[in-house]
């Protein structure tokens, strides 16, 4: 039996799985179509149960006993000798033969050749080119050649060819010449014994629901983009201000938008009332009032300590899923039944709110389809032999429990490669 | 003692053999129902009242109902809740009809519960009651008697003559009669008066 | 010309009896695609389906179910004008098709009377004939006068639209296929506020303020997205808006002043059959439509 395993997608579970085999002596494959790793979690500013820096999360085992912890850009993601990361890369098609996997890989060029760059950031510094930073909601601008996410691994900057003047003043900084405008797609093809899909989650766009006015009002955000304002390396370091500039002063989430909905997703996202909570006592510690419209909370044992934290400091709780949000004098207000009080309460707030569901990446790529469920996600263990997933490719998870999947499976890859039997 | 422990089992079984029948909606027995469990269980029969069972209370359609809007007192979710709760004041309500139908509730219901069939439902049990517009039971009459909602004048066959359309005919209300007649409801229009008041249908 | 293309037409009461207009020009509009309409006396009332299902449910769904068997006896697809006559057709044949216990129990009440319904014939509303059997392009060919000047709101109506199962409409809270139509007519389609909004009518019998401030509001909000008018299908929303529009002149705004068109008399207009229109226009327009016309340079 051979040791090479390719592991899809290198989100928390991605890299989690990785190093685990590694470690175990398997020759591990991490493939990752982004420019950098650390998929959602590198979105989320703080992630709990511990608070942390998300990038500070190196989806160690240590994470849960909390003594040690390192950072992503100082991880052993890009050291361990038998661990090799593809950013950039797209699995292309999956073949079986016989009890081997062939894997055809194709990766898109970065034009910032790793093995050269030495993060020196000279480029960024002279581009001239200035566009809006998606990550950021567009309200802080970006060069053309830019670090997607500051501090995400690999740390040599991208350059975005749509963008991009060809001025070839980064060229000319670039002292060693890890510079190359006109680098090519390559492909490649590996043999594997195994495949793990940790292809993840996005959260996907409330743009075509109904109701919740997100697209037509600046100030209706989803949780992600929330994270992004609560970062402190975020588009406001850290404030929560509205679209025009002002200090929020009141917000209004609403959960379950569009998840648990016969007209959208079926599924519980099961990670977004923990999130959301989190992100509603950060609010609370800037003095920003919070009502939180719920259905029912589904926060799971590990992480009960942030509804009592939320309870505690204050957050205003409404049972009743909002219908609408109309646009009152370009702020936005909430339009929902408490069904305690029986009472339909029309709720104004600088800011709302939409915890928009989970939904799986591999469901967007033909390649996976034959592994995925109706709803897009993949069983742990597939009917066909050697293909295993883990993370949130399984389901909407949060990170704890996205973990500790990819380490049962981990395990699991680890005694049908080399344990005998 | 002992009896005692008999006495809480057999109250227990009876209390899951309640539960369950409800669950199950198995017809139970007609001396041991209260005639509001039997209005709950019959629409929970109806093919649109089935879908009640979906419903998890969020209220998402009193959000969205444009009466609710408007009149504070008007609450699909608490309407239906009543029917949940078996509680037939619901039929009785003159509230109810001033559903729309305009079936916003139940695009945007979550489980597509069917909200205003339901409404319907509970309208149609408050008919002997009385709790029926005017207008309803006016439009209902005529429509059996006629076959149209209105009375259709001379002046009107006129006009279609002068505009060049062609003849509709006289519907045939007798076969319609014969059609309708295990149902009653000539017989049950007759005998019944609204409580709404207000005009009659022209 | 090629033989028409027949559709059973389901009258209904309003439209026939009370707004014939709608009828004339639809039927001109659709003989000048090469479609005619054959009436078939059997049919009654549909029944309405904002009072009568609450006064007798299993009454309404069986007299439904006796005008889907004559018009599944002529043989083909049946097309009703009325929004309420669509809806209550287009449900009932949903059940037929949906529900085989309820279909056995209506087809026994129809055995009686020698008839039996399937819900096999499709049942169709205007919109479904003319933006998908014949198809906008074919109609952009039959139009004449481009409506150019004006801007029109389109109200669909709760009833035509919904629920989808049972319509089988473009889409339960944007349809689309009005908007359609208005553009290929010439004119620029207006977007406004709450597009699904109901007009109020189906509680006038029961709560006249509350069915006034609805159609107010949906009012105000068209004429605040800046339409010369408003294009509808249904005789009860057009009665409504109508009736309403003059209350509101006394209530709200003397100057308020929407003129309320029926799709058909959109399209006769466009197809440069205004003399139809305007013949008919004092008799049946309580919200003057002469302002519109003058407009579009018409009917002076």
């Amino acid at each position: 039996m051979g040791d090479t395993v390719i592991v899809v997608g290198a989100g928390l579970a991605g890299i989690q799985v990785s190093h685990q085999l590694a470690d175990l002596g398997l020759r591990v494959h991490l493939v990752e179509k982004e420019a950098t790793v650390g998929g959602l979690s590198a979105h989320l500013g703080k992630v709990f149960p511990t608070d942390d820096c998300a990038l500070c999360l190196d989806a160690c085992e240590e994470l849960f006993s909390g003594h040690h912890r390192r950072c992503q850009y100082r991880s052993l993601l890009g050291t361990q000798k038998k661990l090799s990361l593809h950013t950039l890369t797209e699995v292309r098609s999956i073949k079986h033969e016989g009890d081997k996997f062939s894997v055809s890989l194709k990766t898109t060029p970065r034009y910032v050749l790793l093995d050269r760059c030495v993060v020196c950031l000279e480029c960024i510094n002279v581009c001239d080119v200035e566009v809006p930073d998606e990550l950021n909601l567009g309200r802080v601008l970006r060069r053309a050649v830019y670090r997607p996410i500051p501090q995400g691994v690999p740390l040599a900057p991208i350059i975005d060819m749509n963008s991009c003047t060809k001025c070839s003043k980064c060229v000319d900084v670039c002292k060693v010449d890890a510079i190359d405008l006109e680098q090519k797609c390559k492909t490649r093809t590996i043999k594997a014994d195994a495949v793990v899909l940790a292809t993840g989650v996005e959260e996907s766009s409330p743009s075509v629901l109904p109701g919740y006015a997100y697209g037509h009002c600046e100030d209706v955000l989803t949780q992600r983009e929330l994270g992004r304002l609560l970062d402190s390396a975020g588009p406001s370091n850290g404030k929560a201000l509205t679209a025009s500039g002002r200090q929020v002063g009141s917000v209004t989430m609403i959960l379950c938008a569009g998840s648990r909905d016969l007209n959208a997703v079926e599924y519980c996202s099961r990670a977004c009332c923990t999130y959301s909570l989190k992100h509603a006592i950060m609010l609370r510690e800037q003095g920003v009032d919070v009502t939180i419209c719920y259905m029912d909370l589904r926060v799971p044992t590990h992480s009960q300590s942030f509804l009592e934290r939320a309870r505690e400091s204050d957050v205003t709780f409404v049972r009743g899923k909002p219908d609408h949000v109309v646009v009152r004098e370009g702020s936005p207000v909430t339009i929902v039944e408490d069904t305690e009080s029986q009472k339909r309460l029309e709720i104004e707030s600088d800011l709302v709110v939409l915890a928009s569901p989970l939904v799986p990446h591999a469901a967007e790529r033909e390649v996976f389809n034959s592994f995925l469920d109706k709803y897009g996600f993949a069983a742990r263990h597939n009917a066909l032999k050697g293909i295993y997933a883990c993370g949130t490719s399984t389901g909407a998870n949060d990170i704890p429990g996205s973990v500790a999947e990819a380490n049962s499976v981990a395990l699991e890859v680890y005694m049908a490669l080399k344990g005998g039997a | 003692m002992n009896t005692d422990s008999l006495d809480t089992s057999r109250l227990m079984r009876n209390q899951f053999k309640l539960r369950f029948a409800k669950c199950e909606l198995i017809d139970l027995t007609p001396s041991s129902v209260s005639s509001d469990l039997e209005f709950r269980n019959w629409i929970l029969r109806q093919p649109e009242g089935k879908t009640l069972r979906r419903c998890y209370q969020c209220g998402r359609c009193t959000g969205a109902c444009p009466i609710a809007e408007i009149d504070q007192s008007f609450n699909p979710r608490l309407f239906l809740e009543k029917v949940i709760l078996a509680d037939e004041s619901l039929a009785e309500n003159q509230l109810i009809w001033t559903c729309l139908t305009c079936e916003q509730c139940e695009v945007r219901c979550p489980e597509h519960v069917k909200i205003p069939q339901i409404l319907i439902l509970a309208k149609v049990r408050g008919l002997v009651a009385g709790n029926t517009p005017q207008t309803a039971l006016d439009r209902a009459r005529t429509i059996l008697s006629e076959g149209r909602t209105i009375q259709v004048s001379d002046p009107m066959l006129k006009t279609r003559d002068k505009m060049g359309l062609p003849s509709l005919g006289s519907p045939p209300v007798k076969q319609l009669a014969e059609a309708l007649k295990d149902l009653g409801l000539v017989e049950k229009l007759e005998n019944i008066e609204s409580i709404y008041g207000g005009d009659r249908d022209e | 010309m090629s033989k028409a293309i027949e559709y059973t037409y389901f009258p209904g009461c309003m439209i026939p009896f009370r707004l014939p207009h709608f009828e004339l020009t639809m039927r001109e509009v659709l003989r000048r695609l090469n479609i005619e309409l054959i009436a078939d006396e059997g049919h009654t009332c549909c029944p309405e389906p904002t009072t009568f299902t609450g006064v007798d449910y299993e009454a309404w769904l069986t007299v439904g179910a006796r005008n889907i068997a004559v018009s599944e006896s002529t043989g083909r697809d049946t097309m009703a004008l009325c929004s309420g006559c669509f809806h209550t057709l287009s449900m009932v044949r949903y059940t037929l098709q949906s529900d085989n216990e309820t279909r056995e129990r209506l087809n026994k009440r129809l055995k009686r009377i020698g008839m039996i319904a399937t819900g096999e014939v499709a049942v169709k509303n205007i919109l479904h004939v003319l933006h998908e059997d014949v198809g906008l392009e074919r109609i952009r060919k039959s139009i004449v006068q481009p409506l150019k000047n004006l801007s029109i709101a389109a109200h669909y109506g709760c009833h035509l639209v919904r629920p989808i199962e049972a319509t089988h409409m473009d889409d339960a809270e944007d349809p689309m296929w009005m908007e359609d139509l208005i553009e290929v007519t010439g004119a620029k389609p207006v977007d406004y506020p709450d597009k699904m909004a109901c007009c109020g009518a189906p509680i006038s019998p029961s709560d006249e303020s509350k069915s006034f401030v609805l159609a107010g509001e949906k009012l105000l909000k068209i004429r605040d997205a800046g339409a010369d008018a408003i294009v509808l299908v249904c005789p009860t929303c057009y009665t409504q808006m109508e009736m309403q529009q003059k209350k509101a002149i006394e209530h709200l705004d003397p100057e308020f002043s929407l003129p309320i068109l029926y799709l058909g008399e959109m399209m006769a207009l466009a197809m440069g059959m205004s003399d139809l229109v305007v013949e008919n226009a004092r008799r049946y327009h309580r919200v003057k439509i002469q302002p519109l016309l003058e407009k579009m340079g018409v009917g002076k």
